[in-house]
């Protein structure tokens, strides 16, 4: 018996991976072949030895009440509460002052609790891209496409982004296009492309623009990092970098030139 | 290539008919699980757990109702390991596939076929089902082999999903599962070894 069962096909065995027709051919062995039922044997042992062991850690109490509260609290604000319309207008001047008021005020409150959710979401967004960025560096790993020319990134996108993009051909001194990445932000695809400006990275991401989403030109700073952005009709882009933000607004000038508007 | 198996639709007001809670909150026990043991302590992985529940939240409405809840929210709870204090520090000191030096993508050479024996000292760990010390060598896994293993074992993932989740091809999922059971049980055979001599 020279041909035993691979490593692979005894976990894939194990596993309940393997094909009517794979699982066959591998029963026949087995009802030949001592060492490789012990093996299957040994991987099976080891499997539920694992699967038990592996759940060592319980959720306290507490994370799950915090879990139901805090899930209850986020979906309040898309709950369509019932507006009063069962009132009626009286009279009354000062019944109608009152309702202006009462009106304005709630108006006002929806305003400020929607400019409070648009900022979190923003600064959420700002975190997860700085996130992203950091991560692109400490991985230090080859870009997904590694390549400087834009008609070999641009087209790798085809097929795994609902949207499509321009890239500048002509780059600012000492930019050059490194690669990029397929990567996501809050769930959503997006379009990580790397530049280099002199011995600094740049993730410039490109996403899809959503409906109520209009992020207008800003340049702000955290945790030590540029981060600059602007959208088009169709697209929200942001740059993450450590590179002075003239040079930043520099490149993010270039990539906003060749858009479609 | 396949992808965004829960791609964003196009309606996103069209009516969900789970709701978030109903179909997030049996999953809290395996998340909070997963992230302990990604994450190594209670803190940190309540954190990850809370903040994959509120990203999940603000997505779901771009999930795909009928398809995979469980692999679309564990894949949010990895992407938020990734990105955080803990994930970070693993990425910088793993570069696991330039160690598959001693074995190729099909994971053939830990043990020769065949070459596993029914008596060896980890087999008899296994069957005394001796909790600590294999969790001792779970603990010794990189996280890349570790959370592989935790999805195919603990969780009864199929390596499709597995895939989905970790974004790697079928291909690497199954030489990870396979390093990552050699390497247990070569760390088991080893606590074995010294337990025996200790005891000696």
């Amino acid at each position: 018996m020279t041909d035993h069962l691979s490593l692979t096909t005894l976990n894939a065995l194990v596993d309940g991976e393997l094909s009517a027709g794979q699982l066959a051919v591998a029963k026949e062995h087995l009802d030949a072949c001592n060492a490789c039922t012990s093996s299957a044997l040994a991987q099976s042992l080891l499997k539920t030895a694992m699967a038990k062991s592996g759940q060592r850690y319980h959720a306290p109490p507490e994370l799950t009440d915090r879990m139901k509260r805090l899930l209850s609290e986020q979906e309040i604000p898309g709950h369509r509460h019932a507006v009063s319309s069962g009132v009626r207008l009286s009279g009354w001047a000062a019944a109608a002052i009152i309702l202006v008021l009462f009106g304005g005020w709630m108006f006002l409150g929806r305003h400020a609790l929607r400019s409070n959710t648009a900022s979190t979401e923003n600064a959420a967004l700002m975190t997860e891209v700085c996130d992203l960025h950091i991560a692109t560096l400490a991985a230090n790993m080859p870009p997904q496409v590694l390549s400087s020319d834009r008609h070999t990134v641009k087209p790798w996108f085809q097929g795994k982004l609902p949207f499509s993009f321009n890239l500048p051909e002509n780059l600012p001194d000492e930019t050059k296009l490194e690669g990029a990445n397929l990567t996501y932000v809050h769930d959503r695809p997006v379009a990580q492309l790397l530049y280099s400006v002199g011995r600094h990275r740049v993730s410039v991401f490109l996403q899809e623009k959503t409906g109520e989403s209009g992020t207008s030109d800003f340049l702000t700073h955290q945790s030590g990092f540029q981060i600059a952005g602007f959208s088009t009709r169709e697209l929200e882009i942001v740059a993450v970098s450590d590179v002075d933000s003239a040079r930043l607004a520099g490149l993010m000038d270039m990539i906003r030139r060749v858009q479609v508007s | 290539m396949t992808l965004l198996p829960w791609r964003r639709k196009l309606h996103e007001d069209a009516p969900v008919a789970s709701s978030f809670e109903d179909l997030a909150l049996p999953l809290l026990p395996a998340l909070y699980n997963l992230a302990f043991w990604l994450a190594r302590n209670a803190h940190d992985a309540e954190d990850l757990v809370q903040e994959t529940f509120l990203k999940a939240l603000r997505g779901f409405s771009g999930f795909e109702e009928g398809t995979n809840f469980k692999a679309w929210i564990f894949r949010i709870l990895r992407n938020t390991y990734l990105t955080s204090r803990s994930g970070l520090a693993a990425l910088r000191t793993v570069a696991l596939e330039d160690e598959l030096g001693e074995q190729g993508e099909s994971g053939q050479v830990i043990y020769r076929e065949g070459a596993i024996e029914r008596q060896t000292p980890e087999l008899n760990l296994m069957r005394l089902g001796d909790r600590a010390a294999i969790q001792d060598a779970m603990e010794k896994l990189p996280p890349p082999l570790l959370e592989v293993v935790l999805l195919c074992d603990v969780e009864e993932m199929k390596y499709k999903e597995i895939a989905t989740i970790l974004e790697i091809p079928i291909g690497t999922v199954m030489s990870r599962i396979a390093r990552a059971r050699g390497l247990l049980r070569r760390e088991l055979q080893a606590n074995s070894m010294f337990s025996r001599d200790f005891r000696a």
